[in-house]
């Protein structure tokens, strides 16, 4: 009899009620659980980040590898426990990801091996398919490193032994192994220096203890759906940004600093505010809580009246977000950038825009990260690197955009640890035009040359004022000039921007191109910038003619002929 | 031999000792269960002389190391996976130790250890 059969009205069982047994039925609901909380404290996983050690999305890995692990069975209606585990360990196998991943699905092989063609399991069975995991794990590797997820499942398994000495109650006993992973998880840092180093616990032990933490809740009938844990210290919290992330119709944000009566009981505490509002942070220190939630209009008095009765109320701020938002994008007349986000094991492209508006564009194709610079302004090595480090991915693409930013990048390339391919583009129109070819899911060295082999498709024009009198490629230029570079060279130089503009498409091989593409520079003015390209349209009537605010520095125009 | 510059002379550091790190690097990485010898006269070799960096090669172009690495993988273990681990695992450790950077890291699987039959 599976646990649910016991308690059909309640999935989630009676919390003192014994269990003996667990069938196929009942282990689908558990798995589901873990994976649930798992997901929810993902990134407090992510977080255990020993940087730069290349396993920075753990809680990521092992949610993506328990996914794949559930879906195997998620529909079934499978009683033997035995195919159950069997299957969970399948999914498990082949959804891998990363280092954690591989162990977990060993761990689920172990358990699945034990339990091979059993119709349930006793406490018996569950000692020794714990067992089998922590075998199975360990078989994984010639030298294991203690203070990680195998250290984990060892404790555990060790804890479930003593623990079935005096107890056949299986909820007694994944109580023992919630316990045993905390606590093991809490050692890991005096077993593994480089954890200590980083101030952090092993993130895979800390999934692994989430996993079955979340089992334990499920049989308790404690939420999975919201994170508990966190209670920060008051100097961590940070409200101010908080403003960003407001929801419609939570106009209100109030905070509440309090000292409570008694030990508050978190829980309730949390769930007593969720009905109330959203973007609930609470913080202690010293005894003093403080309590942060947005709120609708109508419920903004609520929290205030809730924890009175709870304790004393040393102070109360109140805003209208809504007011606050306003000022907000009142300031921040440019919109924000929206960079393309990139997963782990993904290709990420970085792009140099010289201008606001260039660097919307590479934003917009794709980029996921854009460093400021250009002609005048070369990023430096650490710029460009920061950028890189930034990413949550390791493989990445840079578009220096720019012939004097080209060996940064290459400079940047070489001293970061993640594996970077510069695109040697050297200029907006070379770089988007690479940028067309990007595919995140791609293999680094083949999307790297499918980009460069782009490069060469499109022509490059630029617009701007000489600074000096010179004498280049046969071109006299004289100071305050507008001259044309095509492809970086001069190719002409005129008292008026209308012949340098048109002079320079005749130069190059617009007639066999399709689509000129126009980033105006912010040296000039948009009445100026439609006269030109009217212009343009005028002479070239059968091409495609594209205008985009660049908003670059010196150049008034920076144009893509394709 | 490899070197790196600094202002009171010259670092060496040898194929060898780059090989012997990335041995223990792959041989503590999750899932990989062995190296393997590259070919059956350097398998000889190793019956006669127990080596530190059997199953690794290691060469250098001027500016970056590059790695190879012949490897056994536990059967019933995601290999995609354990492969990436190790080259993770084994550039990581390298490039710390000798603070050369690493161009490639490729990975031979030679074979699965079938520890278990489910």
């Amino acid at each position: 009899m599976s646990i649910e059969e016991a308690n059909p009205t309640s999935p989630a069982g009676n919390p003192t009620g014994e269990r003996k047994t667990l069938d196929g039925q009942g282990l689908r609901k558990l798995v589901e659980a873990g994976l649930v909380w798992l997901r929810t404290n993902q990134q407090t996983v992510n977080a255990l980040n020993v940087f730069p050690v290349p396993d920075g999305d753990t809680g990521t890995n092992m949610v993506l590898t328990m996914q794949a692990a559930y879906n195997e069975v998620a529909n079934s209606g499978e009683k033997n426990i035995g195919k159950v585990a069997h299957d969970i360990a399948q999914g498990a196998l082949m959804g891998a990801r990363g280092n954690s991943g591989v162990i977990l699905s060993q761990i689920w092989r172990g358990f699945a091996r034990a339990l091979d063609n059993l119709e349930a399991m006793n406490a018996d069975l569950f000692v020794q398919a714990i067992h089998e995991s922590r075998n199975t794990a360990y078989k994984g590797v010639v030298r294991p490193v203690e203070g990680t997820i195998l250290t984990v499942i060892k404790d555990i398994s060790a804890a479930v032994d003593e623990a079935r000495k005096e107890n056949d109650d299986l909820v007694i006993l994944l109580e023992k192994a919630v316990e045993a992973a905390d606590a093991s998880v809490k050692r890991t840092p005096d077993l593994l220096p480089i954890l200590k180093q980083a101030g952090v616990v092993d993130s895979g032990g800390k999934g692994l203890f989430f996993i079955l933490e979340g089992m334990l809740r499920k049989v308790k009938g404690l939420t999975l759906e919201t994170n508990v844990a966190a209670v920060q210290p008051l100097s961590a919290m940070q409200i101010e940004q908080s403003a960003e992330e407001i929801e419609p119709g939570q106009d209100y944000e109030v905070v509440v600093d309090f000292r409570p009566r008694q030990e508050l009981d978190l829980e309730k505490f949390y769930a007593d505010l969720a009905n109330m509002g959203t973007s609930i942070q609470v913080g202690e220190g010293d005894g003093m809580y403080r309590m942060h939630i947005h709120v609708p209009t109508e419920k903004r008095y609520t929290p205030i009246d809730y924890i009175m009765g709870l304790g004393t109320i040393t102070k109360v701020a109140m805003e209208n977000l809504l007011a606050q938002m306003e000022e907000i994008e009142q300031k921040t007349e440019a919109p924000k950038l929206s960079l393309t986000p990139v997963k782990p094991g993904q290709i990420a492209v970085v792009a140099v825009a010289p201008g606001p508006g260039i660097a919307r564009i590479f934003a917009s194709l794709g980029a996921a990260a854009i460093v400021e610079g250009g002609q005048t302004m070369n990023p430096s090595t650490e710029e460009i690197l920061s950028a890189f480090e930034n990413l949550p991915t390791d493989k990445i693409i840079i578009l220096p955009n720019n012939k004097n930013i080209i060996l940064a990048a290459r400079n940047s390339a070489e001293v970061t640890v993640k594996k970077v391919k510069v695109i040697p583009c050297r200029s907006v129109p070379q770089g988007i035009s690479a940028l067309f070819c990007y595919d995140p899911d791609g293999d680094l060295e083949e999307v790297a040359e499918e980009m460069t082999r782009a490069i060469a498709e499109v022509e490059t024009g630029e617009i701007t004022t000489a600074t000096r009198s010179v004498e280049i490629n046969g071109v006299k230029v004289q100071q305050g000039e507008v001259i044309a570079l095509l492809d970086g060279e001069l190719v002409l130089s005129s008292h008026s921007l209308d012949e340098a503009l048109l002079g320079l498409l005749d130069k190059a091989s617009t007639e066999d191109r399709e689509r000129i593409t126009f980033f105006y520079g912010d040296n000039i003015s948009r009445s100026e910038v439609n006269r030109l390209v009217d212009l343009v349209r005028e002479k070239y009537p059968g091409h495609e003619i594209e205008l985009h605010e660049g908003g670059q520095p010196n150049y008034q125009f920076i144009i893509a002929i394709e | 031999m490899n070197d790196s510059s600094n202002p009171i002379g010259n670092i060496f550091v040898s194929y060898r000792a780059i090989a012997t790190v990335a041995c223990q690097s792959a041989l503590s990485s999750y899932g990989v269960v062995g190296l393997a010898a590259k070919n059956l006269a350097e398998g000889l070799v190793q019956v006669l002389v127990k080596d530190p960096t059997l199953g690794v090669d290691v060469r250098f172009d001027d500016k970056h190391i590059k790695i190879d690495l012949y490897i056994i993988i536990e059967y019933g273990t995601r290999i995609k996976e354990v492969a990436n681990t190790v080259s993770e695992n084994v550039r990581y450790q390298v490039e710390k130790t000798f603070g050369l950077p690493v161009s490639e890291v490729n990975v031979h699987v030679r074979g699965l250890r079938i520890s278990n039959i489910d």
